[in-house]
């Protein structure tokens, strides 16, 4: 290994790099524009749910039950209308996700003691919203009847208010949100965003650069000199992993700049972790390079192959242990995963190299095999 | 023939197949030290797989590869020649780094080869002052222009002096001049360092640079040896041989008719067909265009010279109403091109550089495309159709994918889909480029025939000067600049007036001669293989002079004689002219 050689083209490619103007908005702004953009963007908390009543009882009751749905920060009322019809144009419109409807006599039967039942209209096109609709819905109704029954009990029994609790709740459950207290989903979203975007960027700017040297001829002055293709490899893609060793440091700092997201670990362990995802995924570039000849397939291979795994098999979006055996197995083949548990455990749960050595290590494995296989892939005398 | 210790480069029986398609087959080559070798032939001939199998960065697929002495069969033989050799890829400065200066791309290359830096200054002050480019050191390469791309890319490529150099299509599209001094600075290695050359061209009129040379057509090779001797095995001294080339096609069974002079049907009448006053483009601070005038009648061929990014297709496109001029007018067909965009376009047919026809329909199909396109009446189509593939001779080719044509037919099938609405005038930019000879007559053939007999003025650009030869009247355009405008007879007898007579030297010692005559003052010394040219304004006394300076150098003097000057002498003594001029 001729280190010269090396700096010759590290030195090269930089220059190159950097006075290509949007090369550069590509090495350095694509990546914080995607946090941002994804990370105000891509949110899993369900607020704000539009729903819309319809009222065939409008009595103090009703209007009582309703107020608890129009009250609640996870909903938006938009409106009550007079017949279901309206209801159902507005769901169909995707206008309103859920509508409750309450029956003519609703208040009347509950003073008589009589079951009565209320109707709730989800929109189940998004399961997962519709889901977390349906659970807030029973909890808010759950309520009701619990204040109802302790309204009964005072008034039958005598009973305080607190006695009335124990009696109809005995178990209490008591849930504390350890790591992320306030469940923020946004916080988890920009620091796995950090995951998505080293898992897409620095294999997407490797691939164009040596593409691009296929495609207009210039490899051949790699090809007909005496330089090692090991010398190339480490010179060419040098350059791109500083560029995206220094996104490791923006991203970082705008994640708990702009985003809130505490950091409960040390850098020591997560500059070193992140330095070598990067290289991991540099080397992903590399090979992607190996295989195509054009630009345009070089952006569309990296795309489909680092982005949409790492959107959805990284467990960043949908928990790998929810994940069918397949999926899962699929999962565990890029380095994604390994590297969100590591971004996540440095985060949010303040653990360092004793909690997350594991992952590193299958990342280092990682990438000396994905770039000991684009050294065996190079050739300097291809065939053609 | 024996191995002996000069040969740099021998090819024995090499083949190279991409998939199933063969692209060279059974090619036995080789190259003596100190030589200037050229591989000569069409698109497609093989050039580039032979001259990329030979720099050792492409495997073939058969028979036996040696450079100096190596046999070049796998990555790791190929890695032992890689330092005595510099390569230069195809592609006019596209193996250099655009955002890197000049210096900078030299230094990177000089750094991958691990010159000295103190090598490197004195190499790099000598080859920048050699090829003009001195002046240039901090700009950055996709600022240069063509020629100076082009002569960045051999200083690069020469900058660890290697021993063999192979060149691949170094002078495409590139103007005469940079031509020129190319030549020069090859001449010059060869004089100092005994470099070895390969190098290939499109160009046959290129020839007489070689010393020896190779013919390629379609993978194999039809002929071997110095231009002299081609010429004679067609059968004398004068014949050019692009001449050759087609006759040795003909020995192949390659049939073709000959070329019949087409007596002209109709009168040049004194009304302009096409007519630029004045045009001028300018594309932000770039004038592409400046102030070109010229007239084209009916039934004459107009021929639009330059290297790329001369202004060429700008003028065309401002003609064509594609483009606006920024100032200036034009009548095509006696619209005014400014006001009249659609009704010129009903008049004209355009055959673009990238003229891309559709590959995955047939012939018959593109035809009936263009036919609908240009809106030809249905009833007339079939009959029109018919016709057009009879003038263009694309007869018994109906059926076929247009992608899978040979190129020579591919532009006759493109010149076809130009002409389906019968235009008036016809422009055409760079219809034939890396087209073989045979099918380039075929091509003028049928637009000479278009001019004389259906009087159809014509508009073409073109880099071949056997072609050039055939136009009524020519343009030479240097940087946006018309700056020579005559019949091509008229420009040769202006430059012999002007420049004097073009001599051609034969010698014992070119290289020496070379060196001497330049230092008494000669004007247009250049090297062509053995042979040297040079102008001279009193002929009939030169060669008393010259054989007493040679001899005093110790150079014997066997030959001297006038030569016609060919079209590219006239456009480098007018580009120079101009140049010292501003």
């Amino acid at each position: 290994m001729n280190l010269h050689r090396v700096a010759a083209i590290a030195y090269k490619e930089w220059r190159e790099v950097v006075r290509d103007r949007l090369f550069t908005i590509m090495a350095f702004g694509i990546p914080v524009i995607t946090l941002l953009v994804l990370g105000y963007g891509v949110s899993l908390d369900v607020e704000r749910i539009p729903f819309a009543v319809l009222d065939q009882d409008r009595s103090e009751l009703s209007r009582d039950y309703l107020h608890r749905f129009i009250d609640s920060r996870y909903f938006d009322f938009k409106g009550e209308v007079s017949d279901e019809r309206a209801l159902e144009a507005l769901l169909s419109d995707s206008r309103i996700r859920f509508a409750i409807v309450i029956p003519p006599r609703f208040g009347q039967r509950l003073r008589e003691g009589r079951p009565v039942a209320v109707q709730s209209l989800v929109d189940g096109v998004f399961t997962y919203r519709a889901q977390v609709s349906k659970g807030y819905v029973a909890a808010i109704n759950g309520d009701f009847n619990r204040r109802l029954l302790l309204d009964h009990l005072a008034r039958k029994r005598g009973l305080s208010r607190q006695r009335g609790e124990t009696m109809v709740e005995p178990v209490q459950l008591e849930v504390r949100y350890l790591y992320n207290q306030a469940i923020r989903s946004r916080w988890s979203m920009s620091s796995g965003l950090i995951m998505l975007v080293l898992m897409f960027s620095p294999p997407f700017l490797t691939a164009l650069g040596v593409v691009r040297e296929k495609e207009n001829g210039s490899i051949y002055n790699i090809y007909a000199s005496t330089v090692s293709r090991g010398e190339f490899i480490l010179g060419k893609l040098l350059p791109y992993v500083a560029i995206s060793a220094i996104n490791v440091m923006v991203l970082w700092w705008l994640v708990i700049l702009v985003f809130g997201a505490p950091f409960k670990g040390i850098l020591l362990f997560y500059l070193p972790a992140s330095l070598v995802f990067v290289v991991c995924t540099t080397g992903i570039g590399l090979l992607v390079s190996l295989l195509v000849r054009t630009q345009a397939a070089a952006a569309l291979l990296t795309i489909v192959i680092t982005f949409i795994p790492a959107m959805l098999f990284s467990g960043l979006l949908v928990p790998i242990e929810s994940m069918n055996p397949e999926a899962r197995f699929e999962a565990h083949l890029f380095p994604a995963i390994y590297y969100l548990q590591a971004v996540w455990g440095v985060f949010l749960k303040g653990l360092g190299w004793k909690g997350l050595w594991q992952p590193v290590a299958a990342l280092v494995a990682y990438a000396a095999v994905i770039w000991f296989m684009g050294l065996m892939l190079f050739h300097k005398r291809p065939g053609r | 023939m024996e191995t002996d210790a000069t040969t740099v480069i021998r090819l024995r029986g090499f083949e190279k197949r991409y998939r199933r398609q063969v692209a060279v087959r059974g090619v036995d080559l080789e190259v003596r030290s100190g030589e200037i070798y050229g591989l000569i032939g069409p698109d497609g001939a093989g050039k580039s797989s032979l001259m990329k199998a030979v720099a050792g960065v492409l495997a073939h697929d058969g028979g036996r590869v040696e450079v100096f002495g190596i046999t070049v069969d796998s990555e790791a033989a190929a890695e032992r020649i890689k330092g005595r050799i510099g390569f230069m890829p195809q592609g006019l400065g596209l193996n250099l780094y655009p955002e890197l200066s000049v210096e900078e791309n030299i230094d990177f290359f000089a750094r991958l080869r691990e010159v000295p830096a103190a090598e490197l200054a004195r190499r790099k002050a000598k080859l920048l002052a050699m090829t003009r480019l001195a002046p240039f050191r901090d700009r950055p390469m996709k600022h240069l222009s063509g020629g100076m791309k082009q002569k960045l890319g051999l200083v690069c490529t020469l900058i660890h002096e290697p021993e063999l150099v192979i060149l691949d299509e170094p002078t495409t599209g590139v103007d005469p001049v940079s031509r020129r001094d190319f030549w020069a600075i090859l001449a010059e290695m060869l004089r100092e360092r005994g470099i070895t050359t390969l190098v290939s061209t499109a160009y046959l009129d290129e020839a007489d640079r070689f010393h020896r040379l190779s013919l390629l057509y379609e993978g194999t090779v039809l002929a071997t040896g110095e231009p002299d001797q081609l010429r004679a095995h067609a059968g004398g001294d004068d014949t050019d041989l692009e001449q050759v080339f087609v006759s040795l096609l003909r020995d192949q069974g390659v049939a073709e008719e000959v070329t019949a002079s087409v007596p002209s049907t109709t009168t040049p009448g004194n009304e302009a067909a096409i007519e630029a006053r004045e045009l001028t483009r300018d594309f932000g601070h770039f004038r592409a265009v400046d102030r070109v005038s010229f007239r084209v009648r009916r039934g004459e061929i107009f021929g639009l010279l330059g290297a790329n990014g001369a202004g060429k297709t700008t003028v065309i496109k401002m003609l064509t109403g594609i483009l606006p001029p920024t100032s200036g007018s034009g009548q095509v067909a006696g619209a005014d091109m400014g006001h009249a965009g659609h009704r010129i376009k009903r008049r004209i047919g355009y055959m673009s550089q990238a003229f891309s026809l559709y590959r995955d329909l047939s012939v018959m199909e593109n035809l009936r495309l263009f036919a609908g396109i240009y809106g030809v009446p249905r009833r007339q189509r079939k009959a029109r159709l018919r016709q057009l593939i009879d003038t263009t001779g694309l007869a018994g080719n109906e059926r076929r994918l247009a992608g899978d044509l040979p190129m020579g037919i591919r532009q006759r099938l493109a010149l076809a889909c130009a002409l389906v609405h019968r235009p008036r005038v016809l422009f055409l930019d760079e219809p034939t480029s890396g087209v073989d000879p045979l099918g380039r007559r075929r091509f003028w053939n049928i637009l000479l025939r278009m001019a004389r007999e259906e009087g159809v003025a014509i508009l073409i650009t073109t880099h071949y000067m056997s072609e050039a030869e055939q136009c009524d009247l020519l343009a030479l355009m240097h940087a946006g600049r018309i700056i020579a405008d005559a019949s091509p007879t008229e420009l040769k007898a202006r430059l012999e007036r002007d420049a004097g007579k073009l001599l051609e030297l034969d010698c014992d010692r070119p290289l020496v001669a070379l060196e001497t005559l330049e230092a008494a003052g000669y004007r247009g010394v250049s090297l062509f293989g053995r042979k040297l040219h040079l102008l001279s304004r009193r002929p009939e006394r030169a060669r008393e002079k010259i054989e007493i300076l040679l001899r005093s150098k110790g150079v014997r003097l066997l030959a001297l004689r006038p030569r016609p000057p060919t079209l590219e002498d006239v456009f480098i003594y007018r580009i120079l002219e101009q140049e010292a001029a501003s």
